[in-house]
């Protein structure tokens, strides 16, 4: 075979590759149009039929048995889930029940099937799924796709079914980071239910060299709120030696708040590490207790030019606080005054002033603040 | 000894389009694994669930604005409802000369505060801080004229957040781009530094309000050729240098930055024509070297929208600049080429961009000068050359379709009349459009007298955009 053989072969194949793509783009589009559309169709078909069901409890129009396998009626159920309240809830899921449509995912979850169709049965279980499903949602906490994993998560989490916390937890600290994520937004949704399965996990992994999964749990925590972790919190901040574990708890102290999380980071703020002193102060600011006003007033002489602004911005927050602020627009300091217009300007000082200046009843701090922000003196580049 | 020359010159033009094009359909084979799996996760993977999620990080979207005054309220707007947890807007107005400023304070009630802005990254001097306090925070930095680079950097000094979206101000971002693009970021918090998304051209389709209401292929070839260009780029290449994790452009109409690697590397180069290609290579370098691991990725589902040159002289400016920013970029990541140090980059993704962006306008070239000559001379075989030409054309044909077979999986073109204006244009943009734009690459080669200047965009704005455009 001489080379221009081999050239019309070569120029043959793609060509008829491009004629072969090309019928293909053409064929595609078609189909998903004119799926698209019947989809949408049979669907609103549905919507209609189930709505008319949950409207009347003596109606009885048959739902063809076929319908559990069209995800046109799965997506319509899932429509009407997220809309209906109360008895229709319970209407709903006997259909749902009637028809096997959990059975069914269920079966499509445990197939061999492409990742979009096992994955749309996760989704699906966990919009539609109930306690009779809960088991196979554990199950798949540990199926080898991340996004159902998430799903599972996301439907036990929806259902509150409160056995699955440990279960969750327990892959906690083998999850990525994107799954963990998920994983620590179902946690929240728990809420106080998962506060002491967390302290737990806290207490037993904290030692190990792997923080990143308590980390996340201890932000968990913080996100829930729940006061009575305030001890556990302080434990965690005297033996954590990884900064990010102290930046995360001292986060998660000001979150849950109370007297008892003050004490902690009162000792934090006077650490040498920048990064600890400018989260105590921000977490500080929000416990909004105004007995630290001077703790958080030294603040704004830090070396530290994240320090002072978050100081700044605590202060803002606490009553008492304005007057400090006011007091630091004489710093010689440039940021540090600025910190302190920034944070009076945030928490509304600023326009109350400019209030009082329009109706000349503005008083001499109004000025010195007012002067400093109209001032044409540049700290900037 | 001169025809043998001018005959192998001619085949080694030929065969090196179409190696290059052999490469690119390698690139697109890829991506379609990387984006049947991404097409997945966006119907059923529910990235949404980010939205209601209390630990997403939080995103500065930096915006700078030179002579935007009328388009600038529209597409602020359109911003500060994309669907994320946590975000601010941070606008520089780079010294316009235009009522942008104005237009900006009276749209949004801006006030003048005097915050601690930090100059972590030097830039011209900034006139005044302005803010709002609406329902989305906005911050607007007053600044002298320094150019795009310098308005990113005052608006990244300026940011609170630890990532920054750097944007321009004339894109509509999809709702759930953010949403898309820091999914990457959580994947991976510690070592994603940036993440680069979809863009896709505007014109033909139908906006109001600064808002899409529905995508559409436009009429006019000029920018009905770059619809291909971008579905090629961005749907058959980037999701495959993504998986290698060795992208070498974040593009500058979308990137989502973590601010502190920004600074570390000292910002957007001022007065760069590449300046996102400089800075994704500047970061590459800098991780590579101090040996910190770090990942650049590319999410195909973060989609925004921007207007492109209507017309060929507007286009051919585009082309200049970009052509000189990677020449530019070239000569400053020299050391990096080839070099197995920075492994996948080095040998393969900046080594494909030397090779087939900045190299191939001047091989093409080469080729329209000895192929003709050596056809005339009767160095080149008709049969041959005919063949070649036409395995070229085969090829260059069947990346375009696997392009627009990659882009089904959004279903934007649904149309009959946009599927037929996209293959139409995937059959004839090889005959002239590509050619043109050889001449523009070798005339920014070449340099002188108006390659050197920015130039204007000559847009018709977000707002104005309408149905048929």
């Amino acid at each position: 075979m001489n080379a221009t053989t081999i050239g019309f072969i070569a120029v043959g194949v793609v060509l008829f590759v491009d004629f072969a793509l090309l019928l293909g783009l053409v064929a595609l589009k078609t189909v998903h149009r004119r799926r698209a559309e019947r989809h949408r169709l049979r669907r609103a078909r549905y919507v209609a039929t189930l709505s008319r069901h949950l409207a009347s409890s003596t109606h009885i129009e048959p739902i063809d048995g076929g319908a559990a396998d069209d995800d046109a009626f799965l997506d319509a159920v899932i429509d009407l889930r997220n809309v209906v309240t109360g008895h229709d809830v319970e209407t709903l899921t006997g259909i749902v029940d009637s028809l096997g449509l959990a059975r069914i995912q269920e079966a499509r979850l445990r197939s061999r099937f492409p990742l979009g169709r096992r994955l749309r049965a996760a989704v699906s279980m966990a919009e539609i799924g109930d306690e009779s499903t809960a088991r196979v949602l554990i199950e798949y906490l540990s199926d080898p796709e991340p996004e159902i994993r998430i799903q599972c998560a996301r439907g036990l989490g929806r259902m509150q079914h409160t056995a699955a916390i440990d279960a969750i937890l327990e892959r906690f600290g083998l999850e990525e980071p994107w799954v963990r994520a998920r994983f620590a937004d179902t946690l929240v949704g728990f809420g106080a239910k998962a506060t002491w399965p967390l302290v737990a996990y806290i207490r037993v992994n904290l030692s190990h060299d792997e923080n990143e999964s308590v980390i996340e749990a201890i932000r968990v925590l913080g996100t829930i709120g729940d006061r009575e972790v305030g001890p556990t919190l302080s434990g965690v901040l005297r033996v954590a030696s990884d900064p990010e574990v102290q930046l995360a708890t001292i986060e998660a102290l000001g979150a849950v708040g109370g007297p008892l999380a003050i004490p902690p980071l009162k000792h934090t703020f006077r650490s040498a590490d920048w990064r600890l002193r400018a989260k105590s102060a921000a977490s500080l600011g929000h416990i909004g207790d105004p007995s630290i006003n001077l703790v958080l007033s030294s603040g704004l002489v830090d070396s530290n030019w994240w320090v002072r602004r978050n100081s700044a911005a605590a202060l803002a927050s606490l009553p008492g606080g304005s007057g400090l602020l006011l007091d630091t627009l004489e710093s010689e300091d440039p940021f540090a005054r600025d910190a302190a217009t920034e944070a009076l300007a945030d928490c509304g000082a600023l326009a109350a002033a400019r209030e009082r200046e329009d109706a000349g009843v503005a008083t001499a701090d109004d000025r010195r603040l007012l002067d400093h922000v109209g001032a044409e003196e540049t700290v900037l580049a | 000894m001169i025809y043998d020359i001018l005959s192998w010159a001619g085949y080694a033009t030929l065969v090196y389009f179409i190696v290059m094009q052999a490469y690119m359909i390698g690139l697109g084979l890829r991506s379609a694994a990387v984006m049947r799996r991404v097409h997945h996760l966006d119907r059923f993977g529910r990235v949404s669930e980010m939205l209601s999620s209390q630990t997403s990080p939080p995103v500065s979207i930096v915006i700078p604005a030179y002579n935007e005054a009328t388009g600038i309220v529209d597409s602020v707007r359109s911003m500060s409802i994309v669907g994320y947890p946590r975000f601010e807007i941070v606008i520089t107005n780079d010294g316009s000369s235009d009522e942008t400023m104005k237009a900006l304070i009276e749209a949004f009630h801006l006030e003048r505060v005097r915050i601690p802005y930090r100059p972590d990254i030097p830039t011209a001097p900034v006139r005044g801080i302005y803010r709002g306090h609406g329902a989305v925070d906005i911050t607007v930095i007053d600044k002298e004229n320094g150019g795009r680079a310098d308005a990113l950097n005052a608006g990244i000094n300026a940011a609170r957040y630890p990532y920054a979206l750097c944007t321009d101000a004339d894109v509509i971002l999809d709702a759930n781009c953010l949403v898309g693009a820091m999914r990457r970021v959580v994947e991976d918090r510690q070592r994603t530094i940036a993440v680069g998304g979809n863009i896709r051209p505007l014109n033909g389709s139908r906006v109001e309000l600064g808002h899409l209401i529905k995508a559409g292929v436009p009429k006019k070839l000029v920018p009905r050729m770059q619809v291909l260009e971008y579905l090629r780029t961005f749907l058959a290449s980037r999701p495959a240098w993504s998986r290698m994790e060795a992208l070498p452009l974040v593009s500058g109409a979308f990137g989502v930055w973590k601010r502190s690697a920004v600074i570390a590397v000292g910002g957007f180069s001022s007065g760069h024509m590449g300046e996102d290609m400089d800075l994704t290579m500047r970061l590459h370098r800098h991780h590579i070297d101090n040996d910190i691991p770090y990942r650049i990725v590319y999410e195909p589902s973060a989609v925004i929208w921007t207007e492109v040159p209507e017309t060929l002289r507007v286009l051919k400016r585009q082309r200049i600049r970009w052509h000189r920013g990677l020449m530019t970029a070239v000569r400053d990541f020299m050391p990096m080429t080839f070099n197995p140090r920075y492994g996948k980059v080095g040998m393969v993704t900046w080594a494909a961009m030397f090779l087939f962006e900045y190299l191939a306008p001047i091989i093409e070239f080469v080729g329209w000068i000895t192929i003709p000559t050596a056809l005339l001379l009767g160095a080149l075989n008709t049969t041959s050359l005919v063949l070649l030409l036409a395995l070229a054309f085969g090829i260059g044909l069947l990346n375009s379709l696997l392009a627009l077979l990659l882009d089904e999986s959004y279903g934007y073109f649904n149309s009959r009349a946009d599927t037929i204006r996209l293959i139409v244009m995937a059959l004839i943009e090889n005959f002239g459009m590509r050619q043109i734009t050889v001449v523009w690459r070798i005339r920014a080669l070449i340099g002188g007298k108006g390659t050197r200047a920015w130039g204007n965009m000559e847009r018709k704005g977000v707002a104005n955009l309408g149905a048929g455009t």
